[in-house]
């Protein structure tokens, strides 16, 4: 059985950071582990073993037991609809203006992409442990629920809203003039795009079956996932954690821990700088005792608020950018509930 | 930066692009601007910021001449329904606009001009000296700037595409309209920032940004190092202005604004940002 830990955070927390140290630590410790990541910093994906990381997992040239992986964060949704469209359909999709646009715009659409190859990793039974550092797109929490929205999209919601009733025939929106709510979209949009966009509909709708099944097997994966929220102490990213803290039962699991990354000492908060000290280093001394409280009060009232198990990783200047760095700052790391997340 | 009707504030997600586009609206309603600020989703930071509580569509006024609005793309979308079509019955059209919203979802340029629409209106209506508009990630950025345009080529008839011209139009004039592209000295905004200003100035949707760089440690003169924890503190500040100094070097900003330091309501950070933004500018 394949444990799989989902990371999910704001953008710019580090999250995809403590993803890869994590994995490079349950490696360590013998467990075979597959990190998938999305658009890694050019430095880290190097520390990941990985020349030119691509869809399918490497193993690392210098550790044992650890696998990398990266998304393409320019795979959509498209892709997985031809895949369950019979032949005909799916060439007059390919060339479909809409389904273009669509794949590109549609918000979940990366989310959907994402869940679905990491669903992949997770059924093929290869690992032990399978760590997703989840994309921040659309807040984080529509990696869960991409697919359903996808299901919805190719399913026949779009089409009972157009027509205000049971599925059409295709020769239904030629016969705009009954239909006084597409006459007036016709005013706005133009008779030519309505008629282009009900056809790509119907085309679409063919590989709803499909689509649904999977999606179905995906939510599955992520329900029975791990789930961690990885946060800093500013008021922003600690808003987005309290949103993920408070959706994911909904949607997979209570989050085993809110990691706070880029923690100061403790010991600093009560240091008083020396008053013969220079006043520029008095200054700074101040500044930054300052910001390990704010830090120490942010991290205290996550765990009375709402009772969350709080883990901390180090402030490192410099992000670590090769396995020492990555293993270091695990070893540094306090309160990460191991035992909950290993297999 | 005042002199602008349309400032857009984009940024790569956690960068502070709310707390710039809060500090910004703030500077204007000190000025004596009436002044719209915009956020795209509920929970939003620059409601926070600017403790407007839960705004909605309609826009609250929280102190004299600043007001506060939510982009809801439904709301925006009934309300451009109702001035075109100049229907009466709110029921009605919201059978019209389910529909339109369903056919906007296959040709998504649709759906982001219904949002940037409502704000180029909003422009163009008297009612305020400056529209802030705490717009999406740069990841996202790029489809609602090129939303009029796509419409010009997507549609060939409809009368969406005649206000589609004016729309480009108030874009593409740098004298109405400023993108703000905020940024913090790390290897990822930096980069994301550089693609944005590279397919900005390759389309030209909009005039040249303004790149401000956030959270920009003061570097130390002093060269000593004392004993215990000061000491360590000042290592750690010396690594990361040397960490930033690279990123600010490879992409030099127009404007920059400090770290906050023990901060810690959202208003009191957009207060400060405020008052930096006023000495900057």
């Amino acid at each position: 059985m394949t444990r799989t830990i989902l990371v999910t955070g704001a953008g710019g927390v580090g999250k995809t950071t403590f993803s890869a140290g994590l994995a490079v630590q349950a490696a360590r410790e013998g467990v075979r582990t597959l990190v998938v990541t999305v658009d890694p910093a050019r430095r880290l994906a190097s520390a990941l073993g990985a020349h030119d990381l691509g869809d399918e997992p490497q193993p690392h040239d210098e550790l044992e037991h650890l696998w990398a992986a990266m998304l393409d964060s320019q795979a959509s949704w498209r892709a997985v609809a031809m895949r369950h469209a019979d032949p005909e359909v799916a060439t007059r999709l390919a060339d479909n203006e809409f389904f273009r646009a669509a794949s590109e715009h549609f918000p979940a659409s990366q989310s959907y992409a994402a869940a679905d190859q990491a669903a992949t990793f997770v059924q093929a039974r290869v690992w032990d442990l399978v760590i997703v550092d989840t994309p921040p797109s659309g807040g984080g929490i529509d990696f869960f629920t991409a697919p359903a929205q996808m299901a919805d999209l190719v399913g026949g919601r779009l089409l009972r809203w157009i027509t205000g009733g049971p599925l059409p025939g295709r020769r239904f929106f030629y016969d705009r003039a009954a239909r006084p709510m597409l006459r007036i979209a016709d005013t706005i949009l133009g008779s030519d795009l309505l008629q282009r966009i009900s056809e790509f509909l119907l085309d679409l709708r063919t590989t709803y079956d499909g689509v649904a099944r999977r999606g179905r097997e995906i939510e599955t994966v992520l329900r029975e996932a791990a789930t961690l929220v990885v946060t800093t102490a500013d008021p922003a990213p600690v808003g987005e954690a309290v949103r993920f803290y408070r959706q994911l039962p909904e949607v997979a699991s209570t989050p085993a821990a809110v990691v706070f990354n880029r923690v100061l000492p403790t010991a600093w908060a009560t240091v008083r700088p020396d008053p013969d000290l220079p006043v520029e280093l008095g200054r700074i001394a101040e500044q930054w005792s300052a910001e390990t409280v704010r830090q120490a009060d942010a991290r205290e009232e996550f765990s009375s608020r709402y009772g969350a198990r709080v883990a901390t990783v180090p402030w490192r200047a410099v992000p670590p950018t090769n396995l020492a760095g990555l293993a270091g700052l695990m070893d540094d790391a306090e309160g990460i509930p191991w035992g909950d997340l290993l297999p | 930066m005042l002199d602008k009707r349309l400032v857009i504030v984009s940024g790569k997600g956690g960068v502070g692009k709310s707390v710039v586009a809060s500090g910004l609206a703030l500077l204007g309603q000190r000025n004596g601007l009436r002044i719209l600020a915009v956020e795209m989703e509920a929970g939003g930071g620059l409601s926070a910021h600017l403790g407007a509580g839960d705004p909605g569509f309609e826009p609250r006024e929280v102190r004299p001449g600043l007001h506060v609005m939510r982009m809801v793309r439904s709301d925006a979308l009934l309300e451009y329904l109702s001035l075109q079509l100049r229907l009466p019955g709110m029921g009605r059209l919201g059978a019209v606009a389910r529909a339109f919203d369903a056919l906007a979802t296959a040709a998504p340029a649709v759906r982001e001009i219904v949002t940037i629409g409502k704000i180029l209106w909003e422009v163009r209506e008297d009612r305020w000296d400056m529209v802030v508009f705490d717009a999406p990630p740069t990841g996202q950025i790029a489809s609602y700037l090129r939303a009029p345009a796509s419409i010009s080529e997507l549609v060939t008839t409809g009368r969406i595409r005649s206000q589609s011209k004016w729309m480009a139009d108030t874009l593409g004039n740098p004298a109405l309209t400023q993108l703000i592209l905020v940024t913090l000295p790390e290897e990822l905004p930096t980069s994301e920032t550089m693609e944005t200003i590279e397919w900005v100035t390759r389309t030209g949707v909009v005039g040249p940004p303004t790149v401000i760089a956030n959270r920009v440690l003061e570097k130390v003169s002093v060269s000593s190092t004392p004993q215990g924890a000061v000491g360590d503190m000042l290592t750690l500040h010396r690594s990361l202005t040397e960490e930033q100094e690279r990123w600010l070097a490879e992409l030099p900003p127009d404007l920059t604004l400090p770290y906050m330091f023990g901060l810690f309501t959202p208003g009191e950070v957009a207060a400060h940002i405020s008052d930096e933004l006023e000495a900057l500018t």
